[in-house]
């Protein structure tokens, strides 16, 4: 007796389909959009009035043990005027923003260097603050 | 003739996705409070360029600042932070030209940062351009 075999199919569950494609979108979110400082210790200053910083190609961190980060990697002083000034090479306009976020009692002989290395390069500072609140 | 009613289904979410669902609504949150847009200032300082063909003498104004918080000083007067403001409006006032605008910021090596901010903030608001004067670094070889 010959016995016919049933074909069995084999479809790829279409119920998880959103939920990858929503875990996916998550992952390249935090991909994009984490900057690497994050992990970093500092205090902001605070001032009356802020603006949105938005987007900027250079980052430079003055931590509360007044240590440098460039975009997230400890660098020294004298490093950072010429690194700057690659990363700003082929920028223009809003392009050239450096956001400075430096720790509230970091002293002038630390931050003064970077905004001078930063002016140097022709780069437009943006100091990382917060609002005060009466 | 009876047309049969069809028979109601009883539709239940599949309890095997809730822990799915929780996983996905936790992350969506924490990456939703996670990612905050900075905020702040921005501050343009002009670059330090030597001109050689300058001939025309100006007079800038001087503010230095030291660790103390309460005090700083203007062209060598001393005044208190909190009337910084009303000096240098009146100050900058009688200057029209833009290069005379220019108020040159010293920093002793103990100035806290959150200070120099709150005066540099008044300095701009006050209508002046902001430069900074570093003190130079020599080294003097004694024999």
């Amino acid at each position: 007796m010959k016995i016919s075999r049933r074909p069995l199919a084999a479809n790829v569950p279409s119920m998880a389909m959103g939920d990858i494609a929503f875990n996916l979108l998550i992952f390249f979110v935090i991909l994009a959009k984490a900057t690497d400082d994050s992990h970093l210790q500092w205090d902001p200053a605070e001032t009356t009035e802020v603006t949105r910083a938005g987007a900027a190609k250079v980052s430079i961190v003055i931590d509360a043990e007044s240590k440098y980060y460039l975009n997230g990697q400890q660098v020294g002083i004298a490093q950072l005027a010429p690194q700057i000034e690659q990363i700003l090479l082929n920028s223009t306009g809003d392009d050239r923003r450096v956001l400075l976020k430096v720790h509230r009692n970091a002293t002038a002989n630390h931050f003064e260097p970077i905004i001078e290395a930063v002016s140097e390069a022709g780069g437009t500072i943006m100091h990382v603050l917060e609002e005060k609140r009466n | 003739m009876k047309v049969r009613r069809k028979c109601k289904l009883l539709v239940e979410p599949p309890s095997s996705a809730t822990g799915d669902i929780a996983f996905n609504l936790i992350v969506f949150f924490l990456v939703c409070a996670s990612i905050q847009p900075d905020s702040g200032r921005p501050q343009e300082i002009p670059r330090s360029e030597e001109n050689q063909e300058q001939t025309e003498e100006v007079e800038n104004i001087e503010i230095a600042l030291t660790g103390n918080l309460n005090a700083i000083s203007l062209n060598g007067d001393t005044v208190r932070t909190s009337e910084l403001r009303s000096r240098l409006t009146k100050l900058l006032k009688s200057k029209t030209r833009p290069q005379d605008k220019i108020v040159i910021v010293k920093s002793k090596i103990d100035t806290p940062y959150h200070h120099w901010v709150d005066v540099t903030t008044e300095i701009e608001q006050s209508g002046g351009q902001i430069t900074i004067q570093r003190e130079e670094q020599q080294t003097i070889q004694v024999q």
